[in-house]
């Protein structure tokens, strides 16, 4: 039995309050906050991204979980050293420059979150310098790219191309989706991960970096 | 009263009270005086600047209500599509329902392999094609998002010239921005011959979205604006899908979705009072397991009812919405049940310009086959729709007389009356198979995918297309470049 059985089963029911109480409690009774947050709030999410993947919850459930790991986080984070906080990778994400739909991408940007990942999200209408500019500045490992709009899909290839000249695409991982996205375009690209769907991409990402 | 004085009833579906109605017409309006909208095109910002919206910062406008009413006063109550021969087409007003295909899908189900694969030219030439010679589909859309343009910043440039080249009924259009759609304007001016020729009798209709929740980006606008000054009728639904571009529930989404509209309306109408303005938003929903927007879900059709009732009871203008599409990744059950759904509701609440005819895979994917079911699916619902004509005709007593106290063997069969009027009387299907088991076994045991399949060949073998004259497929080439 986890010891924070508690707080897992308060964030997989999306139960705010009780997490957070739940949360406050570990803190006060001196738990290490590393392990608060792998045994207690990923491992939660772990089985969140369980239950959906196997049709058990649908998105909003899964999306209340995340916002629920959020407000936990948000209890824990000043309580890690600078720098001393382990994330699973850090992933900068956005939609391409002339696109502004920002759903998929949202979606996306939440469930690596819950998985663990440290997330920078450029928002929409994202210009491939500054996809470049922030991977460099955060370090990223995976840089994710949506487009909902085939007339703006060459952004993706324009990215990647920045990346190759600012000599970063060899360090970190590209990773492309959206409506018109294929894998074929992918392969195409050059981009080394696609996922048709929120819930892939997670496992794209996790398998891109090797992590099981 | 004499039997041919009784009107025939013609079934009507109707989901809204007029309290319900109003109560949502009401929160579209509190969402644009209290909420606001982001209007991020320059020009119309000052428009409505100038005509009375508020000021609310970062784009950001408020809008009062008579700015609403007055756009809802002097738009066209009804819009007239000709065909590109100059014919009256599509008379879009109350209580008429025209069908046609949709745009931009990704893939296509090959008519030769039955693979899907990514779309190209050729297949929008092709159910252009088809689309033209089905008798129960009334407009032509691009179908796909063609992979093989030679230049990507043109792929609706292209897909339109397709179009042209493929068929002679209206077309719904799509386009990028306002560099892309004076280029397709110039193909159609050339078929009309001229611009004013083209204003005073167009054959097509832009179809562009807003962004949801309530934004209206540049790219948008443009293409808004140049349709309200040169008088070509066009729609602009937002993707205000239940649950991603809107509220989940679908009061606040159509609410939401309608607001987007009227901000449309209100831009369009300031830039050219008078011109022909589509109304009504897409009010899908989005699946919660996989953030799909679904086009098989009842929503989408109970929205598009209740949109129809709106019009009725308020807003008088010609009605966009979708139908026979589905969910399904193949022509299966599914895909038929899901089509049927939304091609006999739409029809029944006499929604106007209905689009989206022979979606697969949530738009994804594009079928012939598909197109070719929903013709005779449209068809059959027609005839439902039509009502029972009771007269002294139809009444047949005196067949009924002849039948039933004439000599022995006398039967309907071999009546008159049922050889004057049996094809009237009866939907007589072409694809839908009645035949006896045997007969269908030899015949090959075909389900309806393989009859479409046949049946869709045999249209684009068969079907003659007008070609347009050489100086108009010039002027094409020269727009292409």
């Amino acid at each position: 039995m986890n010891e924070y059985e508690s707080l897992t089963q308060a964030v997989i029911k999306g139960d705010i309050q009780l997490a957070v109480s739940e949360t406050r409690k570990y803190v006060d009774a001196g738990a290490d906050v590393q392990s608060i947050l792998d045994k207690g709030l990923i491992a939660a999410m772990d089985t969140v991204g369980e239950n959906f993947s196997t049709g058990r919850i649908f998105v909003p459930q899964m999306l209340r979980s995340a916002k629920t790991m959020q407000e936990c986080m948000n209890i824990i984070k000043p309580l890690f050293q600078e720098g001393d906080v382990t994330t699973k990778g850090t992933v900068v994400i956005g939609t391409v420059k002339g696109d502004l739909h920002d759903i998929g991408k949202n979606l996306v940007s939440m469930m690596l979150e819950g998985a663990g990942f440290a997330i920078t999200d450029l928002g929409v209408d994202v210009p491939p310098d500054k996809f470049v500019q922030k991977a460099q500045e955060v370090g990223a490992d995976v840089v994710g790219m949506s487009a909902l709009l085939s007339i703006t899909m060459p952004g993706m290839p324009a990215t990647i191309e920045a990346l190759t000249a600012s000599g970063l695409k060899e360090k970190v991982k590209v990773i492309v989706g959206g409506a018109p996205v294929t894998e074929k375009y992918a392969n195409e690209i050059d981009a080394d991960g696609y996922a048709p769907d929120a819930a892939t991409a997670v496992v794209e990402v996790k398998k891109l970096l090797g992590i099981s | 009263m004499a039997f041919s004085d009784i009107l025939t009833f013609q079934p009507r579906l109707k989901v809204l009270s007029s309290d319900q109605a109003w109560a949502i017409h009401n929160a579209a309006l509190e969402i644009l005086d209290r909420i606001g909208f982001k209007m991020e095109h320059g020009y119309a910002h000052r428009m409505l600047l100038d005509a009375g919206c508020r000021s609310a910062g970062d784009y950001w406008l408020k809008m009062p209500s008579y700015l609403v009413e007055d756009a809802l006063k002097s738009a066209p109550r009804q819009i007239i599509l000709y065909d590109q021969l100059g014919r009256k087409a599509m008379s879009l007003t109350n209580g008429n329902s025209f069908y046609g295909t949709g745009s931009d899908t990704t893939f296509t189900l090959d008519l030769e392999t039955g693979e899907r694969r990514r779309c190209v030219l050729q297949d929008t030439a092709n159910f252009a094609r088809l689309v033209d010679g089905l008798d129960n589909l009334s407009f032509v859309m691009s179908m796909g998002n063609p992979e093989d343009v030679p230049v990507t910043e043109d792929i609706y440039v292209y897909a339109f010239a397709e179009m042209i080249r493929n068929a002679n009924k209206p077309i719904v259009f799509i386009a990028d921005s306002g560099r892309d759609i004076v280029k397709i304007h110039r193909i159609a001016s050339a078929v009309a011959g001229g611009e004013a020729a083209l204003a005073e009798k167009p054959f097509l209709l832009n179809y562009s979205e807003a962004i949801s929740p309530l934004r209206f980006p540049d790219y948008v606008v443009e293409k808004l604006i140049f349709c309200a000054r040169k008088k070509i009728p066009i729609c602009l639904p937002s993707g205000s899908n239940c649950g991603g571009g809107a509220p989940v529930t679908l009061a606040g989404a159509m609410a939401m979705g309608i607001a987007e509209n009227l901000v449309g309306l209100v831009v369009h109408q300031l830039s050219g009072r008078g011109s022909p303005f589509l109304f009504g938003p897409n009010v899908s929903t989005l699946d919660m397991k996989s953030t799909v927007v679904s086009y098989g879900c009842p929503e989408w059709s109970l929205t598009q009812a209740a949109l129809a009732d709106m019009r009725d009871e308020i807003y008088g203008l010609p009605i966009w919405s979708f139908a026979g599409a589905s969910d399904s990744k193949v022509m299966d059950a599914q895909a038929g049940a899901e089509a049927m759904f939304s091609i006999v509701t739409s029809m029944l609440c006499r929604a106007n310009l209905i689009h989206d005819v022979g979606y697969l895979e949530y738009g994804s994917t594009s079928s012939l086959e598909m197109v070719t079911m929903a013709n005779e699916l449209v068809a059959m619902s027609r005839f439902f729709v039509n009502g029972i004509p009771v007269n002294e005709e139809t009444l047949a007593l005196d067949a009924i007389e002849r039948v039933a106290k004439g000599e022995a063997g006398s039967m309907f069969l071999m009546d008159d009356h049922t050889f004057e009027h049996f094809m009237q009387a009866q939907f007589l299907p072409v694809l839908l198979d009645r035949t006896r088991y045997d007969a269908w076994l030899s015949s090959g045991a075909r389900d309806l995918y393989k009859r479409c399949n046949a049946e869709a060949k045999r249209i684009l073998a068969e079907h003659h297309v007008e070609p347009k004259p050489d100086d108009v497929l010039k002027e094409v080439a020269a727009v292409l470049g």
